[in-house]
């Protein structure tokens, strides 16, 4: 989760000058989306808005020190900094890895870059007023928090953050070091279960983990019906929808305690009797009752919702209430696709229908009114995970795919079993920089190490499930970004053959050298993560398609980029050592990649998000807190422009292929947007989930729209509307 | 969806019959129901389509998310504010309950009678989304002020009874000129506000609502400048000068109210200079709409670049959705999935 930013401390408004001043750099970055009379993108002025921020808004507002020790003491007495964490080197050491972070001479590429580092990660003054860190400090501060002591890894984080080759994800950016900060980690992912005490303890949860900045999913499956019966008597249950309500106005509430907007989703299985009363709440002409507007919506669908769809049958929608009593186990952690004929012939189970396809036709719908459901295709989620137990929901950004068990509490909402919920903490590697990175696998493994060590840093007391289900899992989310950024600069367009042969072989040859640094993290530990012995990799059969498959680029240019960044890619010999030697000493951490989408860093890091291709050549990028700013494209010069075609006019067919290429070598998730143009119909949204559904991806992200104005209404020389 | 070829069982049920707004000069007549499987001008389907795809409600919008921008505003900018946004409101309302209803007798196919009535319906929910604003960051007694002002404020007054003079006049082509100059010209001084606010990065859930209206604004606009000229080509040469002459007459008028009355209102934040190079921008804009020449220079209408690319009414914003809901959904197209697309 990394698309919001944070910021815990309170009024952080940057010397503000009223609203009435307008700021030259503004002007100069908005140029960018206007033409030169003679039609070329002026990509200058967005550097002029670079110097001339910097100069006139960073400089004069940033607190200036005689020396670096004269202003980490100052951090430290005043409670910015944490002491230990630099106490826990040498001072001669700190002080030359701040020098070796300023000698890679760092400057932001983009003027949005520096706007939203300045904006939302530097540290300011109590009082606002002015900037304690620059872009370099706040690596160095990240680096030391990281290495928790150990001054190569510190040294190593520094020179990966510095060449932007590793980005951590916002909440552990942004907050590392600080004393008066969130947690690292900002994504939650918890159960509810069928009972009162478990939804209200789940709020209580959700309260808690927001005002912490965290982002919460949580999972609605379980819950009874509307209509169902309440101790045996029918018609008395409300169903999930007020859950919902409750759950939305709980975010806005914690929203209001600090400065970051509460962010929450809800997961609800496809065949749960609620289903288009969930849906419909994100109707544009919904009732207030029942309209939602901020908490977002995902579905879980099984292989036989689709298989139901083609033969053009009713879905049966099942009581979740009747399948716990009659199955003894939750709706969320039964597999409905293996059941069904049995739930259907099950006369103890209530149940009522709704055409399959008007309801896959209502999700597109839904789609092109607000964006929203995200899908979890959960049989291929459950296929491809390692571990036992069942996978039935995701996260905020539907990339964290992880299984979990239930808690039950006691009538005052105590813990009476406590269960395993998630957690997931984020980084990401920059394609381009990874692979100009001297040594790719010390890369990984460096990037690793950082985000095992912020889950060992991790307690969230406050909600006891999730520290269980981290303190047994250290599950870590690797990331990726800058794919396109990175193709385009070689030459090579989103979606060719090239491409998707790049995209596999990079993402094998990261899932080697992750599993590589988990294991060795496992020795070195003498433990590996609760339930490695009943997980696919202990009996090796994980390792099978890499030990006798044969994983090599199937095109001459990619074998050619890959021996020229001098990136060994792994062979089946290299998998069977390693098959064997994790049979032996296991893996330290239960999951290991994750790839989200990447807003807020991909920004500051100078990479196309995540692994889509670029919204637009000049993307309109709008924030709460930064406004109307525009991104050109990163990597993008007037000479490579033919290889920056945007996500609408790529089409959804060469995005899946890309991410399908990806997801057989993830084990959790790729958040994956789907982006259409308002001529598209809910058939072509619904075309585009089946293609995802058979190539095998795991969840659909949001769905964005683009229109463009009508003939005869555009304005002039607008590089948006040039389309 | 085409066009369907004429055929002479149509033609000759449009000369037999008439639509319902002629009934007040000829209750004899036959009256014929909307058909829109005969639809003789492209354009009015292409627009009942777009503006009936881009319907939304104020209520999407996550107003309240810009409760601590507001109270970051100082008094003055929240008045200025208020009465921006109460002042777009008047217009709203003239244009809903007079403006487009008022066009629907002219006009010149029965299917451009439909979409004055979508227009003016959209004009009421432009009206409503201000006091939404209101209500969701506001008090009581400040609304109450604001309206007190929109009241007793002359030149808004004045901007409001020029256009209703001729709504309620007797020639159609003045009235589709006072239209379009409302809908391109005088609404947009209001728009700068939240467009700059949206540079700026306060109250960005209300610049996205205004988004949402400058979407719709855009198109109708548009519309009543397209169906003046088809009005217009049917006149004599006389008569079109005399349009012509009457309509820069007219911008003239409303341009000066419009500076006077901005003037008031941007001039205490230092805005009014970007402002009136805004009001001309537009008033070329809506010349453009009409189908005549600029009235303004080139160099009198270099709008900031910050406005300039925001103004754009294409929905094309990558907007983080946790912080708004964005201004680019539309309504969908529903069609269903056939056997083949479910092969697998």
């Amino acid at each position: 989760m990394s698309t919001s930013t944070q910021n815990p401390s309170p009024a952080m408004q940057p010397v503000s000058m009223g609203i009435g001043a307008r700021k030259k750099y503004h002007t100069l970055n908005a140029a960018l989306n206007l033409f030169t009379p003679e039609g070329s993108i002026q990509f200058e002025k967005d550097h002029e808005a670079v110097a001339l921020y910097m100069a006139q808004h960073v400089a004069p507002n940033t607190q200036r020190f005689a020396s670096l020790k004269e202003k980490i003491d100052y951090l430290i007495n005043n409670e910015y900094y944490e002491a230990a964490p630099i106490q826990a080197y040498k001072w001669r050491f700190v002080k030359n890895l701040y020098q070796e972070a300023y000698a890679h001479g760092h400057r932001f590429a983009s003027f949005l870059g520096a706007f939203k580092y300045f904006t939302s990660y530097a540290m300011k003054s109590f009082d606002g007023s002015t900037y304690l860190e620059g872009f370099e400090d706040r690596v160095v501060s990240t680096a030391l928090f990281l290495g928790k002591g150990d001054a190569i890894l510190a040294s190593k984080l520094v020179e990966e953050m510095m060449t932007g080759r590793f980005q951590p994800a916002t909440p552990t950016f942004l907050n590392a070091g600080k004393v008066q900060r969130g947690e690292l980690v900002s994504c939650f992912l918890l159960r509810m279960e069928d009972n009162l005490e478990s939804i209200g303890r789940s709020i209580n949860s959700a309260l808690q983990l927001s005002k912490r900045g965290g982002g919460v999913a949580l999972l609605l499956t379980n819950l009874r019906e509307q209509g169902a019966p309440i101790k045996k008597i029918q018609n008395q249950a409300s169903g999930v929808v007020p859950v919902m309500k409750l759950l939305e106005d709980s975010f806005s509430y914690a929203n209001q305690l600090g400065a970051r907007q509460g962010a929450g989703a809800v997961y609800l299985h496809a065949h749960h009797p609620d289903i288009l009363r969930f849906l419909d709440t994100k109707r544009e002409n919904a009732d207030e009752k029942i309209r939602i507007k901020t908490l977002s919506l995902g579905v879980v669908i099984p292989d036989v919702t689709f298989e139901l769809a083609k033969r053009g049958a009713d879905m049966h929608l099942f009581s979740p209430y009747d399948v716990h009593r009659v199955y003894g186990v939750p709706l969320s952690d039964l597999s409905v696709s293996e059941n069904y004929e049995d739930l259907v012939a099950n006369p103890m189970i209530k149940k009522t229908t709704i055409s399959a396809r008007e309801f896959f036709k209502t999700i597109a719908e839904l789609g092109f009114e607000s964006g929203y459901p995200y899908i979890l295709f959960e049989d291929t989620v459950n296929r491809a995970n390692p571990l036992e137990g069942r996978i039935n929901m995701s996260n905020l950004c539907s990339e964290i795919l992880q299984v979990n068990t239930p808690s039950s509490y006691d009538s005052a909402a105590g813990y009476q079993v406590v269960g395993r919920d998630i957690s997931c903490n984020l980084g990401s590697l920059n394609i381009a920089a990874a692979m100009a990175s001297p040594d790719l696998g010390a890369s990984i493994e460096t990037a690793v190490r950082a985000l095992t060590n912020v889950s060992d840093h991790s307690n969230i007391d406050a909600v006891p499930s999730i520290a269980n289900g981290n303190k047994r899992s250290h599950a870590i989310g690797l990331g990726q970004m800058n794919l396109h950024g990175y193709l385009a600069s070689q030459y090579i367009h989103y979606g060719s053959e090239e491409a998707l042969d790049f995209t596999n072989i990079y993402f094998y040859t990261i899932t080697y050298h992750a599993i590589r640094s988990s294991n060795q993290i496992a020795i070195e530990r003498q433990t590996a993560f609760e339930g490695f012995e009943r997980s696919t990799y202990a009996d090796g059969s994980y390792f099978e398609k890499y030990v006798h498959g044969s994983w090599s680029p199937s095109t001459p240019r990619i074998q050619e980029l890959f021996a020229s960044a001098r990136v060994r890619i792994p062979t089946p010999e290299d998998w069977g050592i390693l098959r064997d030697s994790v049979q032996r000493h296991g893996i330290y951490n239960a999951y290991l990649q994750a790839v989200p989408p990447t807003g807020s860093i991909s920004y500051i890091n100078n990479s196309t998000a995540s692994i889509h291709p670029i919204a637009a050549k000049i993307e309109i990028r709008k924030e709460g807190k930064l406004g109307r700013v525009y991104f050109p494209a990163p990597h993008m010069t007037a000479q490579n422009l033919e290889y920056f075609t945007d996500s609408y006019d790529i089409g959804y067919e060469k995005i899946i292929d890309t991410y399908a290429a990806a997801t057989q070598h993830v084990d959790q998730g790729l958040s994956c947007t789907l982006f259409f143009r308002d001529t598209a119909t809910t058939r072509d949204i619904n075309k585009a989930q089946i293609y995802a559904w058979r190539k095998g991806i795991k969840t659909l992200y949001y769905i964005r729209l683009r229109q463009l104005a009508l003939s005869g209404t555009e304005i002039e020389n607008c590089v948006s509307c040039a389309l | 969806m085409n066009a369907i070829q004429p055929s002479p069982v149509h033609e000759g049920l449009l000369s037999v019959s008439v639509t319902p707004p002629s009934y007040r000069h000829d209750p004899s007549s036959r009256i014929r129901p909307i058909n829109w499987n005969r639809v003789t001008d492209e354009k009015d389907l292409e627009v009942w389509n777009r503006l009936t795809a881009n319907f939304w409600l104020p209520e999407k919008v996550p107003l309240s998310n810009d409760i601590p921008a507001w109270q970051k505003l100082s008094p003055e900018e929240q008045t200025l504010t208020m009465r921006v946004f109460t002042g777009l409101t008047m217009l709203d309302t003239v244009q809903a309950s007079v403006g487009e209803i008022a066009q629907i007798q002219d006009a010149r196919t029965e299917h451009e009678e439909a979409v004055y009535t979508n227009i003016a319906f959209m004009q009421s929910v432009h009206a409503r989304s201000y006091s939404s604003v209101f209500s969701t960051l506001t008090s009581t007694k400040e609304i109450d002020n604001a309206y007190e002002w929109a009241v007793g404020n002359d030149l808004l007054q004045e901007r409001a009874k020029k256009v209703l003079y001729h709504y309620f006049g007797d020639d159609a082509l003045k009235r589709k000129v006072s239209s379009t100059l409302l809908s391109s010209l005088l609404l947009y001084a209001g728009f700068y506000l939240p467009l700059h606010f949206s540079v700026h990065a306060t109250l960005t859930n209300t610049a996205d609502m205004i988004r949402l209206i400058l979407r719709d604004k855009a198109v109708h606009g548009y519309y009543s400048g397209y169906k003046y000229q088809c009005g217009l080509q049917t006149q004599t040469l006389a008569t079109q000068d005399a349009m012509r002459k009457f309509t820069y007459d007219l911008l003239d008028e409303l341009y000066e109210l419009e500076l006077a009355y901005s003037g008031a209102l941007y001039e205490p934040l230092g805005l009014m200079d970007d402002v009136a190079v805004f009001i001309r921008y537009n008033a070329n804009k809506a010349l453009m709409n009409l189908g005549y020449p600029a009235r303004f220079t080139p160099e009198q209408t270099a709008v900031n670049p910050e406005i300039m690319a925001a103004l754009s009414p294409n929905s094309d914003e990558n907007h983080d959705f946790f912080s708004g809901s964005g201004s680019s959904y539309v309504m969908g197209k529903g069609e269903d999935t056939t056997d083949s697309d479910w092969e697998f």
